[in-house]
């Protein structure tokens, strides 16, 4: 474990690097040096962190072919050959649950995360922004930062015993499965603070161009 | 305490879900804002949250849910597959010379596309494209033009395999087994997603029949609401039947394939969802490469192998792990091994064009969106529901649910008011994983069975995608419409099929067999 100092120190850096879009935003009205020195600066960290998950998208939807494939496979073998490997079941459990969680920041990052957007469909460019910047601040950091908190001692626990799975022949490696779930919070906390970077880069924008990010979401 | 707190919760985050954050995260933000006013209050204890990562590990490894992915994937791949066009375009030419035949066609592809795909928004899409402007160029009423391609496009959801159905057994199948419990069984009855599918299969047909013939009453009543096509536009007729016989055969082979396996109960909708997967991507590898004028056959061959290997293996026992095998048994495993080795052959050509035309980086990407998109949610929504239960709220639901004059139909016809208003602003999604979870073991205890609950509650929330003026088919349908088509005709065009979904709900209540009977036989 960590000791409190480090802990506390971290949370502080945290806390201070989480409050730049915000401001930023405050000096947009007054200050000039806001638009020509912590703009670019964070559109930078926005446009680093959109490559990070782009990336990380891009690879882990490669699994989604993987999954038919090894399913497919896995229903052949049990019903043309009748044979059954514990593993390659195990294997399709564990790319659906990677999936869904390394690929939530990705789906942020392309608006794919559904909204109720009977009046956010035909919202002005800054009032968007204003409800992401919200939404960020008041809803999804909270959450991750909650999550993060209630999953560490979940997932260490885990790593201490190696826990492996229930079955002799399944893959031994549930405790790197769970570590995903910390996976999921940073990631889609990168996600989340460029979101909320690009939001208060469009509300503090002086001319009226919307900043890039906001189309319409796909749906079921 | 916390009496009214809960109620107050519900009502918080249907005002914040409607500024239009990420439905996901507002849900389980909401969740966390009543939290802590619980435990500045007193009345919450905070521990309830720590249940949380238990919750995500258990979404993860939840086996049912894996069916999820496999079939978008299917669906996404036979859009992308241009499948729908052919059947629209062929379907539109056999029937276009009948008087209301375009409405009929459009409502028939409807219902096989959303065997196939059941993708609400491609199917509308792709309808309002192509049977729209063909009908307003015949001189179709507009509002039953628009009407007839928002409801077709909405079957895919009550059609199976659909993913609604898929979200809705998971959460039913965990409702029941509760519900079970608190009655003191500790055996309890199962009920499985392949029940729901067995359930829907004739609700889904009878809402096509009364789709149909609200058409065909339309057509008698107004001729001039539904115009013909002169056959003389139509060329022969003969090359006809063999067009159609090409675009609706190998998705009709791919529906029986993926619908009956899971129906006779011989696979779980998983493994069907991940053959079904795979032949939707040896079309997708036919169809380019007959556009690209190369040949299909490698492909042609892969699908016949893959049929052959099922054919040899329930003619002959290819079991590889016995102790006695006899020499007629071995050769057959050996030409098993051989057709097994074609089919992944053509499989491999299949990725190949597909990746070369982008269409699988397309798919895939679409796949991990959605996919992401829906379980995010569903972890959201774990969060608000871990703490409206640590408040009492499915206290106070059951208390109002059981207080219902008129006992469980009192309660039923409550829930499903409140579902019906409710999908005039939510999604079908966190209808499913919010409110489902706190109302069905209430009902389940009443006694209710649980595949007619089921099949009850997925049209109702496929009538959310149709009720004007926030159903998702009419959204999709305004985008793709031309100008001259106003709004207010596809609102009020949608009207009479939404009543149709009532009245089919009426009926449903009234003889659930039309549920329940297809799944005691087949089980």
């Amino acid at each position: 474990m960590t000791t409190p100092l480090i802990t506390n120190l971290a949370a502080g850096i945290l806390f201070l690097c989480l409050a730049l879009p915000v401001a930023y935003l405050l000096m947009a009205r007054t200050s000039d040096n806001a638009h020509a020195t912590l703009a670019p600066l964070l559109r930078r960290v926005s446009s680093f962190i959109d490559g990070v998950n782009g990336l990380v998208g891009t690879a882990a939807s490669w699994l989604t072919l993987l999954m038919v494939l090894v399913q497919a496979i896995v229903v052949i073998q049990r019903y043309v050959f009748g044979v059954n490997y514990i593993w390659m079941q195990e294997s399709i459990t564990y790319m659906h649950g990677i999936l869904f969680m390394v690929a939530a920041g990705y789906t942020l990052l392309n608006n794919g995360h559904v909204r109720v957007d009977i009046f956010y469909r035909e919202a002005p460019p800054k009032r968007k922004a204003l409800t992401d910047l919200i939404g960020t601040y008041l809803f999804l950091i909270p959450v991750l930062c909650v999550i993060w908190v209630a999953a560490y001692p979940y997932v260490e626990l885990s790593w201490i015993m190696k826990e492996g799975s229930t079955e002799t022949s399944g893959i031994q490696a549930v405790y790197l499965l769970k570590a995903v779930i910390l996976a999921f919070v940073v990631l889609l906390m990168l996600q989340a603070y460029s979101l909320a970077i690009r939001s208060a880069l469009t509300l503090g924008s002086r001319d009226n161009d919307p900043a890039p990010g906001a189309a319409t979401a796909p749906k079921v | 305490m916390g009496i009214g707190i809960d109620i107050l919760m519900f009502a918080t985050a249907c005002l914040f879900l409607l500024a239009g954050y990420p439905v996901a995260f507002t849900l389980a933000g909401v969740g966390l804002l009543f939290a802590f006013i619980g435990v500045v209050f007193g009345f919450f204890d905070f521990s309830f949250v720590s249940l949380l990562p238990q919750r995500i590990f258990g979404t993860m490894t939840n086996t049912v849910l894996i069916a999820v992915p496999l079939f978008v994937f299917m669906g996404v791949m036979l859009e992308r597959s241009k499948l729908a066009e052919e059947l629209l375009t062929s379907m539109g030419k056999l029937f276009g010379t009948i008087r209301g035949g375009l409405g009929l066609s459009v409502t028939l592809v409807g219902a096989l596309l959303a065997a196939s795909t059941g993708i609400v928004g491609a199917t509308v899409v792709t309808m309002g494209l192509l049977s729209l402007p063909t009908m307003l160029k015949r001189g179709y009423d507009v509002k039953l033009a628009t009407g007839s391609i928002a409801a077709a496009g909405t079957l895919g959801q009550i059609i199976p395999p659909s993913i609604v159905l898929v979200l809705l057994g998971d959460v039913i199948s965990n409702a029941y087994q509760s519900a079970q419990l608190a009655q003191g069984n500790f055996a309890p009855d199962a009920v499985s997603v392949g029940d729901l599918f067995a359930g829907a299969l004739l609700p889904g047909l009878m809402l096509v029949g009364l789709y149909m013939t609200y058409q065909v009453y339309k057509a008698v009543s107004q001729p001039d609401s539904s115009p013909v096509i002169p056959p003389a536009e139509l060329g022969e007729t003969k090359d006809l039947f063999r067009e159609i016989g090409a675009a609706l055969l190998p998705p009709l082979t791919l529906i029986v394939a993926v619908l009956g396996s899971i129906l006779s109960g011989i696979a779980t909708p998983t493994e069907a969802a991940a053959i079904g997967a795979l032949g939707a991507l040896l079309l997708a590898g036919h169809r380019i490469g007959r556009s690209e004028k190369k040949s299909g056959l490698a492909i042609t061959l892969a699908a016949l192998s893959l049929g052959g290997m099922l054919l040899l293996s329930i003619n002959v026992d290819l079991r590889l792990t016995r102790d006695e095998i006899s020499p007629f048994e071995q050769n057959a495993i050996y030409l098993a091994f051989m057709l097994g080795a074609i089919a992944t052959l053509g499989v491999l050509v299949s990725i190949a064009r597909t990746v070369r035309s982008g269409v699988l980086q397309e798919v895939m990407k679409s796949t991990t969106q959605i996919s992401s998109m829906v379980f995010v949610i569903l972890i959201g929504a774990a969060l608000f529901s871990l703490v409206f239960r640590g408040l009492g709220g499915d206290d106070s639901v059951s208390e109002v649910l059981n207080q219902m004059p008129g006992g469980v139909f009192g309660a039923m016809l409550v829930v499903m008011a409140a579902m019906f208003l409710l999908g005039f602003f939510l999604d079908f999604i966190e209808i499913t994983f919010v409110v489902v979870p706190i109302v069905a073991p209430v009902l389940l205890m009443m006694g209710v069975d649980p595949i007619w609950l089921g099949v009850m509650m997925a049209i109702n929330l496929q009538t959310s995608f149709l009720t004007p003026p926030f159903g998702f088919a009419l959204f999709y349908l305004r985008g793709v419409a031309p100008d001259t088509v106003r709004t207010s005709e596809i609102y009020r065009g949608a009207i009479p099929f939404v009543i149709i979904q009532i009245f089919a709900l009426a009926i449903i209540a009234g003889f659930p067999e039309i549920a329940t009977w297809l799944p005691s036989v087949i089980y």
